[in-house]
């Protein structure tokens, strides 16, 4: 018996956008064996958020560029745990609105950055451009186009008008043709589909013992969605999750795909939703407690725990990221594949390192 | 298959970026670019100074100054929410990029929205002023 040879692959890898170590083992080209190293991104943001609750809801959202919305919503729902209070209706769904928006633009992202990985570049820029009029939205909706800094304790800060209203709107209206053109490429090319297919299999077991949450655990069989829970306004609106049993790459790239055309479905209904009404609350006082709130993520639950000492100084702040469940499952896909399929299976899940390291 | 369309169609389509910087960003009217004082309105209850979360503001009430490390500024639009007399505002295109380390101060003899640039030492990075004689 040939001892495995060992390679190691990242931290600085062209595939990758962030830092992470897989330390492979190989027979011919084969991965028989895979070890995931992470902690070269680590900030110690958790102390750094726990030093002033007020200025929390603008850091919190540098924890991760691509889902910086769920994290301040999550944060601001826990602390509404805390106080016991229910902010207003139309502040809940302007939250679910960005949510959404947030969501498109992420899937759109890893999609990209999963056709760029296999080589095909072109589509890579195609998901860009689409995701560009999202990006446009948000930013004319909140001010900027990546942290919105839209969530404050009570509320929200910045109000929709009824020519956003109308605008976000055509937007969508917009995006879904461009996004169904865009499914219709991921599901039927060719070489897409042969490069995909079989590639990278997470069972409905391993997706169970490995923890997945979010797109990973749902394109492997497991419907498990916070959304039902029905945080913010998803309680109102319609919700279908998108499950799949395959639980190779193209069953997680498509049902990321489907959820960007789902997300344009929710964010039209709760359009519809919006009444008149505050959007914000006063709320008074240092908080005292412990509160917990979980939100879905692009990349599945995520988690906030805060305990609160009844000064500006929080006791602790404790996030649990999707990524930092996802990412180790990688371990349970690359055995049995192909070293040229490692790239493509890793950014398969979507792995964001500035949430799992935090 | 599919893709062979969608490539033909975007043979025949105008290119969507703009040629940058040659050619000025579209940003929307509610763009968070970058943080301006109107000092004639200001007094100097520090309040912006004590909510900014990145600490990039520094108020002198005695020199009847603002100081701002735009570096630091994350334009959050929380000094803008929390002024009393809505001395700062929020304008939507972004500030000039640094070639080395510079603090902007808005102050009571300048005009209304003009601010003088000064240069910190070599290193200083993103540190605001008093954190540099600090070292
Ligand atoms: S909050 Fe407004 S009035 Fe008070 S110091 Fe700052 S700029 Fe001046
Ligand atoms: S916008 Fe935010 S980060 Fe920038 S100076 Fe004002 S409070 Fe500080």
């Amino acid at each position: 018996m040939k001892r495995p040879t060992t390679i190691p692959i990242g931290p600085q890898h062209p595939a990758f956008l962030e830092p992470l170590n897989i330390g492979l083992e190989l027979e011919e080209e084969r991965v028989v064996g895979a070890t995931l190293n992470l902690g070269y991104n680590h900030r110690g943001m958790e102390y750094a958020l726990a030093l002033d609750y007020k200025k929390t809801q603008y850091l919190v959202e540098r924890v991760c560029g691509i889902c910086s919305n769920h994290h301040s919503a999550a944060y601001c729902q826990t602390m509404e745990d805390i106080y016991d209070i229910e902010v207003p209706v139309r502040a809940k769904v302007i939250r679910t609105i960005m949510m959404e928006c947030q969501r498109i633009t992420s899937h759109l992202l890893a999609l990209g950055h999963t056709a760029e990985t296999m080589g095909y570049e072109n589509l890579f820029m195609q998901c860009f451009r689409e995701r560009e009029l999202a990006m446009r939205l948000v930013n004319e909706i909140s001010g900027n186009r990546v942290h919105y800094s839209i969530n404050v304790i009570g509320g929200i800060k910045r109000d929709m008008d009824a020519g956003m209203e109308r605008h976000t709107a055509n937007v969508m209206r917009e995006l879904r043709p461009l996004l169904e053109d865009l499914r219709d490429v991921f599901a039927r090319d060719n070489t897409l589909v042969k490069r995909m297919k079989d590639v990278g299999v997470l069972t409905n077991e391993q997706a169970r013992d490995w923890c997945t949450v979010g797109p990973v655990a749902r394109a492997s069989g497991l419907p498990q969605d916070i959304r039902e829970d029905g945080f913010a306004a998803y309680d109102m609106i319609d919700l279908k999750p998108v499950v799949r049993d395959e639980g190779d790459c193209y069953a997680r790239t498509m049902v990321r795909m489907d959820e960007c055309l789902h997300s344009i479905d929710l964010i039209e209904e709760c359009l519809k939703l919006l009444d008149e009404g505050p959007v914000i609350m006063t709320v008074k006082g240092h908080p005292t407690g412990e509160g917990l709130s979980r939100v879905e993520a692009p990349r599945g639950e995520l988690l906030y725990h805060v305990k609160a000492i009844g000064g500006l100084q929080l006791d602790r702040i404790k996030i649990r990221t999707p990524a930092f469940l996802n990412v180790p499952s990688v371990q349970a896909m690359l055995p049995g594949s192909r070293l040229a399929d490692v790239p493509l299976i890793t950014v398969s899940v979507d792995p964001c390192i500035c949430c799992t390291d935090r | 298959m599919s893709m062979l369309r969608s490539s033909l169609r975007n043979l025949f389509q105008r290119p969507v970026t703009t040629a940058y910087p040659n050619v000025q960003a579209d940003l929307p009217q509610s763009n968070r670019g970058r943080v301006m004082w109107e000092m004639s309105k200001c007094i100097y209850c520090r309040r912006c100074e004590r909510v900014c979360p990145t600490n990039a503001i520094s108020t002198n009430k005695e020199a009847k100054s603002q100081t701002i490390v735009r570096n630091r500024c994350i334009t959050c639009n929380a000094c803008v929410e929390v002024c009393p007399t809505q001395t700062i505002s929020m304008v939507a295109d972004y500030s000039k990029p640094d070639l080395a380390p510079t603090v902007h101060i808005f102050s009571a003899n300048l005009p209304d929205y003009n601010f003088r640039v000064e240069h910190l030492p070599r290193g200083s990075g993103s540190r605001r002023p008093d954190e540099v004689t600090n070292d």
